[in-house]
């Protein structure tokens, strides 16, 4: 899957006097893509705006390399869409659906049919897929749009809040589902959270986004690797007199809860047990600072001013 | 026995052409429109225009020559276009309604179509049932006759014209009318009570207006009128219609073109996508 998956080239929208996004350049590569940010960040507009159903005010979009304007087409062949509302037939029979969706997207009538059985049994469904849509429950609908999506064997599979409404259960059954999927490796995956914890170990690149504006981008590897020397200790009781001791060696340590942040330099330890020593301090741990995108998101949106509102 | 996993493979296949898409909406929507008022609809067209073409025909034979003006009995009332305007609702009111109230049409618009695919499978399949009230009955009711021998060939085949004719443009303007009201709502009960409603109050409203008016243009507002007007000159029905024939026939075919491009309008403006 080598080749460029998304490019995103100074693209701005407005609906009315609303910015839902601004001047957003971004590229990626084949591979798990997290669309991340709270609600109302322009995660959807700009799934929408790849999938060509709105036009941007400014700035172009590719996917796959193709120009998403000039060739709609072309890109829906190649593209699955789980949209995150509601949007199913209520009347039609679960293969009933995935087989339209299937012909529609241009397989032949036996194959869609196949192929929606397929599917179907894939994301666990194959009990139900006789049973009319307006009979499922919420993590039915969940897996039969995954489903729909996903029959026409696409390229990239926009994913918009796939594990909305599901109890937790159903919300890991449909994480585990799209990590099986993203293993095969024949389709990319852009996947779009407000739930972070959801992102955290199955994206390989990741788009933060607040009020329409990218906080960052690229790979989580680099995101998240931070620095070497960054290091967290934990200690028994009060932190405070540890980390003013750290700062009186010209550490400069952070606190956050009860977690102390501090850069070692060359992973020199030695200060750190001896500003202990000194304060009768007990440490529980020193390692690594491992940060998550949590910390990532909490951290860009913190050192960026605030949007006004929207 | 053997136990597998759940597995997910696929083969790989040649794409269909637009035009096989577009069959399968058809396709899905005929058979989604197959509903109890469609079908009990079409079946009392296809009882009254039968049973009346061959009672028409069978006792003219007896007492004289059979002519294509013969077979204009079902439309010496307005009967026959009300109960296709039945089929027009019923067949016709959700066929963009139901979609976009169930935001259905996500799924089509995220899809390897154009809009015009998709309107146009919408338009074929309502257009079918209305072509199945408004055309087949009076063909159907030709075949019969003439397998009885009733008509000469010559008055059969024009008899099959006129009844073809008249039940095209029929299909036509009422195909469009649904689909443009249709694209107004997302309640196809709302855009089945506005099919009815536009035409109903024409037809009434414009009997009314001519009564106290005697105006000779008021009737071509009234699509029924319309219709009844466009049968008498394809029969070859002796009198004067109520309306010019050829007016009436562009009037009902620009119309249906029009509203159908409306309905088409209509859709490019929808955010198909929004909560």
């Amino acid at each position: 899957m080598a080749g460029e998956l998304l490019r995103v080239d100074g693209v701005s929208k407005h609906f009315g006097p609303v910015e839902a996004l601004s001047n957003l350049t971004v590229q990626f590569t084949p591979g798990t893509v997290g669309l991340v940010g709270p609600n109302g960040s322009g995660k959807t507009t700009l799934i929408r705006l790849l999938m060509g159903l709105l036009t941007p005010d400014s700035g172009t979009l590719s996917v796959l390399g193709h120009d998403v304007r000039q060739e709609a087409l072309v890109v829906r062949e190649r593209v699955g869409y789980m949209p995150e509302h509601d949007c199913l037939m209520p009347d039609l029979s679960g293969v009933g659906l995935v087989a339209l969706m299937a012909q529609v997207s241009g397989l032949p009538k036996e194959v869609a049919m196949s192929r929606a059985h397929e599917v179907l049994e894939f994301v666990g469904l194959q009990e139900q897929r006789y049973r009319k849509i307006q009979e499922y429950s919420v993590g039915m609908r969940q897996r039969i749009k995954l489903a729909q999506a996903i029959v026409h064997d696409p390229s990239l599979c926009f994913l918009d809040e796939p594990t909305s409404g599901l109890d937790p259960r159903g919300r890991q059954e449909m994480l585990d589902l799209i990590r099986s999927l993203a293993r095969l490796g024949k389709t990319s995956f852009v996947l779009s959270t407000h739930l972070l914890p959801d992102v955290e170990g199955l994206v390989d690149q990741v788009l933060l986004l607040n009020a329409g504006r990218q906080l960052a981008e690229g790979p989580v590897e680099r995101l998240l690797g931070g620095h070497e020397e960054d290091n967290v200790v934990r200690v028994k009781g009060d932190p405070a007199p540890l980390v003013a001791a750290l700062a009186a060696q010209g550490l400069a340590p952070t606190l956050h809860d009860r977690d102390i942040h501090v850069t070692l330099v060359a992973r020199d330890a030695r200060p750190v047990f001896q500003a202990a020593a000194e304060t009768g301090t007990q440490i529980r741990y020193l390692g690594r600072s491992v940060r998550t995108i949590e910390d990532l998101f909490l951290s860009r949106v913190n050192a960026v001013p605030a949007a006004p509102p929207r | 026995m053997t136990i597998s996993l759940p597995r997910y493979h696929s083969a790989p296949f040649v794409r269909t052409s637009r035009l096989a898409r577009t069959w399968a909406i058809v396709r899905r929507e005929f058979v989604r429109r197959a509903r109890w008022g469609t079908l009990l609809a079409v079946g009392i067209s296809f009882t009254a225009v039968i049973l009346t073409v061959t009672f028409d025909v069978e006792f003219t034979s007896f007492i004289g020559a059979v002519t294509a003006a013969t077979y204009y009995g079902p439309y010496t009332s307005p009967a026959w276009p009300l109960l296709t305007l039945i089929v027009a609702a019923t067949a016709g009111a959700g066929s963009i309604a139901e979609d976009v109230g169930s935001r259905a049409i996500t799924l089509y618009a995220t899809r390897p179509i154009q809009l015009v695919d998709y309107l146009g499978g919408k338009a074929a399949a309502c257009a079918s049932w209305i072509a199945i009230a408004a055309i087949l009955p009076g063909v159907v009711g030709v075949l019969i006759t003439a397998t009885l021998a009733l008509p000469s060939a010559e008055v059969a085949l024009s008899a099959l014209a006129a009844f073809i004719a008249t039940g095209l443009l029929t299909t036509v303007f009422f195909a469009g009318l649904a689909l443009a009201l249709s694209s107004l709502t997302t309640r196809s009960l709302y855009a089945g009570a506005a099919i009815f409603g536009v035409v109903l109050s024409l037809y009434i409203g414009v009997a009314v207006v001519v009564g106290i008016t005697g105006s000779a243009y008021v009737p071509y507002a009234s699509p029924v009128t319309d219709v009844l007007s466009v049968a008498h000159a394809a029969f070859g029905v002796s009198g004067t219609p109520p309306t010019d024939p050829g007016a009436s026939a562009a009037l009902l075919a620009g119309s249906g073109v029009l509203l159908t491009a409306f309905a088409a309008w209509r859709l490019s403006r929808i955010e198909v996508v929004t909560e």
